[in-house]
């Protein structure tokens, strides 16, 4: 998959607000991403990089699966909400999108839906602890829209893994 | 059944009878009359001619003053017998010559003072008749001719007629009888075959019968002929009425109840093949109140004692009990019977059916049993929910424990208050959260206002009005953090539900619940007027993990504060409505001020 354009005045995902997150944002603990010391790759490296968004109420867990994902070099971003998933997505579209299901005000699938229209070569893949949300996600791929779901908790290996697939597909 | 009293035939024999009496006697009576007047004028006549001829004979003895001469013409009178006295007077009325029948005295009769001065006079008086002829000689009257005779002549010719008459009278009578007899026959006869027949008709109820046709077309006819259709058409609908009772009994037979009748005094008269069959009894066990036998006879002074009710209020009698099978099994039966009223409301019968209910019982208890399991399935997916999110964040912290060492006691922090979020969890589904280790003296109204101090936020936010109305005296044996929980939990649901500007009254008072006896305790009403709960959720609503608020609600707050309460010996009670522009909900929570046992 290609990285979106860089004429695009949003493209820069730096430029983009983040919403506050209140676990792992301590002053303690800084992004990896800025500094060359640690062995990540640097802001020129990070262009090819992979963009994903996480999303999931349970913020704790948005946020370390961002961490997770981070360590093994990709470009992470943790969202608690439905509606601040979508905005950053129409703003700069990720590659990968990893949503909890049941949230509320709008479900995984629903926010896997709307992504998909508005950047189309972005992947989709869902997670949820409540066996219920099987009915919602095979609902979905009768009316067309099909989408791989991962069962909570997953090891962290195992999502890792997931989401290499993915892009080894593309 | 009608009693003939007086026979028709009779009445018209008599009538007859009557009419042909009264016609001859009326006859008769004139046939008298003209044969008396008759009788009299030639009476008259024939004694006037005699009086002449004796005048005639008289002249000479009279003038040459002869009297046996005269006495000789006189005697000449002996050939009528009904002539009494005959004699000749002188002009100036003195006695002349006379005769006298042989049974009357010979004594002279003086003139009657009508013979003097007229030509003939004649009269019936005292019986007799009298007659006088003036004798005249040459213009010049020379003596007067008196006769009298009796009317026994008359009265004999009476007597005679009389016997005839009534000679006349009988013989006529028997000829008249022997005529209506035969003439009646046809107008009696038919009315009184019909009359024997509707007899018959409404003492045998046999509607087969006819009555015989008169062959007239009068009214007899007309009526006989309707009389005969009026039977068909009985029969006919006889027939019909059977016919309706075959198929009702076909029916009756062909359904898989068991069904019987009922007299209004609560014998049985009927019961369907169905019954006899399952029982394995006869109809001659079963009629009246043989139907006790197949009872269960610890379940029978019950049953007897409802049917005696039905019996007496006509109220639909319904209950289910076991009914003895032939193999001597007893299976449940839903057992229905209804009241059959005539057109006056009267109770004619009764009409009862038993539906063998065993399976579906057997059926319903299969299903409730499901029903917990699924419930218990629903509280598993439920608690795995609520575990794997947090489970989900430990897994992750751990491998960025690893990862990161430098941040490690970040992590484990985080992880730390995971896990404990998941023991919460689970102490609150799986197993109760101890309070405190005794009871304690509380004041329910102290903890309310407490409580209510909590929400005081959230209250003002939704700028709901608070309503408390708390009794004195309120304090009761109970585990404060446990009675904080409860109130908490119920103000939280009455805020959820409550509109903006809102109100909520808390009312808090002494009372006693008549539950399980006469029982002192405290009540507590939270009344919110808020949306109220429809009654399909009403069911559900003190199930663990059902919520109507998906995305805030864990929907174990109201399955906890049941069970609070009912470890306080409590009893908590929902009363909603949602009834539009009226919805409020109420709930009740009594709590006694006895210390629960632990």
């Amino acid at each position: 998959m290609q990285p979106t354009p860089a004429t695009h005045p949003m493209n820069d995902w730096q430029a983009v607000s983040v919403p506050q997150l209140p676990f792992l944002g301590s002053p303690k603990w800084q992004p990896h991403f800025s500094s060359k010391e640690d062995g990540r790759p640097d802001r020129e490296e990070m262009k090819d990089r992979r963009k994903i968004i996480v999303i999931d109420d349970e913020i704790l867990i948005a946020e370390t699966v961002v961490e997770i994902l981070k360590e093994e070099g990709f470009h992470a971003i943790a969202i608690s909400s439905a509606d601040d998933a979508i905005e950053m997505a129409r703003t700069a579209p990720p590659d990968l999108v990893l949503s909890d299901v049941v949230m509320p005000g709008m479900t995984g699938v629903e926010i896997g839906i709307r992504i998909r229209e508005i950047a189309p070569q972005c992947k989709v893949i869902l997670f949820s602890g409540q066996a219920a949300t099987m009915d919602l996600v095979e609902k979905a791929r009768r009316q067309g829209h099909k989408f791989e779901i991962l069962a909570k908790p997953i090891r962290p290996e195992a999502l890792i893994g997931v989401v290499r697939r993915q892009f080894s597909q593309a | 059944m009608i009693r003939v009293r007086d026979s028709l035939s009779r009445k018209l024999t008599i009538m007859n009878l009557m009419v042909s009496g009264v016609a001859l006697v009326l006859a008769s009576l004139a046939f008298f009359a003209y044969d008396l007047i008759t009788f009299r004028n030639n009476l008259r006549t024939s004694t006037s001619i005699q009086a002449q001829i004796i005048g005639e004979n008289s002249i000479s003895p009279l003038i040459f003053n002869d009297p046996d001469s005269a006495q000789k013409t006189l005697s000449a009178l002996h050939t009528s017998p009904h002539i009494v006295y005959g004699a000749i007077y002188t002009a100036n009325g003195t006695f002349f010559a006379g005769y006298w029948r042989q049974d009357q005295p010979k004594h002279p009769y003086a003139l009657p003072a009508q013979a003097l001065g007229s030509q003939e006079s004649s009269r019936f008086a005292k019986g007799q008749f009298e007659h006088t002829h003036a004798i005249y000689f040459q213009g010049k009257l020379v003596g007067i001719v008196y006769i009298r005779s009796d009317l026994s002549a008359l009265h004999d010719r009476l007597r005679s007629y009389g016997i005839i008459l009534i000679l006349i009278l009988s013989a006529s009578l028997l000829a008249a009888l022997a005529v209506s007899r035969v003439s009646q026959r046809r107008v009696s006869q038919p009315i009184l075959r019909l009359a024997e027949t509707a007899q018959q008709v409404s003492r045998e109820k046999d509607f087969n019968l006819r009555a015989p046709e008169a062959g007239d077309s009068d009214e007899v006819g007309a009526l006989v002929q309707s009389f005969n259709e009026m039977l068909l058409e009985i029969q006919k609908r006889d027939s019909e009425l059977q016919e309706r009772e075959q198929q009702f009994r076909t029916l009756a037979d062909s359904i898989p109840q068991m069904a019987w009748m009922a007299e209004p005094s609560g014998d049985l008269f009927w019961y369907n093949h169905r019954w006899f069959e399952y029982t394995g009894t006869t109809p001659e066990q079963m009629k009246g109140w043989g139907w006790q036998t197949v009872q269960d006879p610890e379940r029978l002074p019950q049953v007897l004692a409802q049917w005696r009710i039905s019996l007496a209020t006509g109220e639909p009698f319904q209950m289910v009990f076991p009914l003895r099978a032939g193999d001597g099994s007893y299976r449940d039966f839903l057992t229905l019977a209804l009241p059959v009223r005539d057109a006056r409301g009267e109770i004619v019968r009764w009409f009862g059916t038993n539906t063998d209910i065993t399976e579906q019982r057997r059926a319903e208890e299969a299903l409730r049993r499901t029903e917990k399991l699924a419930a218990t399935g629903r509280l598993a997916a439920s608690i795995a929910h609520e575990i794997n999110n947090p489970l989900e964040a430990v897994t992750n912290l751990v491998y960025l424990a690893k990862k990161q060492p430098h941040n490690l006691e970040k992590f484990l922090q985080l992880a730390e208050h995971e896990l404990d979020r998941i023991a919460q969890i689970t102490r609150n589904t799986l197993g109760f959260y101890r309070d405190s280790a005794s009871s304690a003296a509380v004041d329910v109204s102290e903890v309310l206002q407490e409580v209510a101090r909590l929400y005081e936020r959230k209250l003002q936010f939704k700028r709901v009005t608070l309503a408390p109305e708390y009794g004195s005296d309120l304090t009761i044996l109970a585990y404060p953090g446990e009675l904080r929980q409860i109130f908490a939990n119920l103000i939280a649901n009455a805020i959820e539900a409550l509109p903006d500007r809102g109100c909520l009254r808390i009312r808090a008072s002494k009372t006693r619940s008549w539950r399980n006896g006469p029982q002192p305790g405290v009540r507590v009403t939270f009344l919110d007027n808020g949306s109220g709960i429809p009654p399909e959720i009403r069911k559900r609503i003190f199930e663990p993990f059902f919520t109507t608020k998906k995305d805030v609600g864990t929907g174990l707050g109201l399955w906890l504060t049941a069970n609070l309460v009912e470890k306080h010996k409590g009893l908590l009670s929902i009363r909603s409505s949602i009834r539009p522009e009226r919805t409020w909900t109420a709930v009740s929570v009594f709590l006694p001020f006895q210390p629960p046992e632990q």
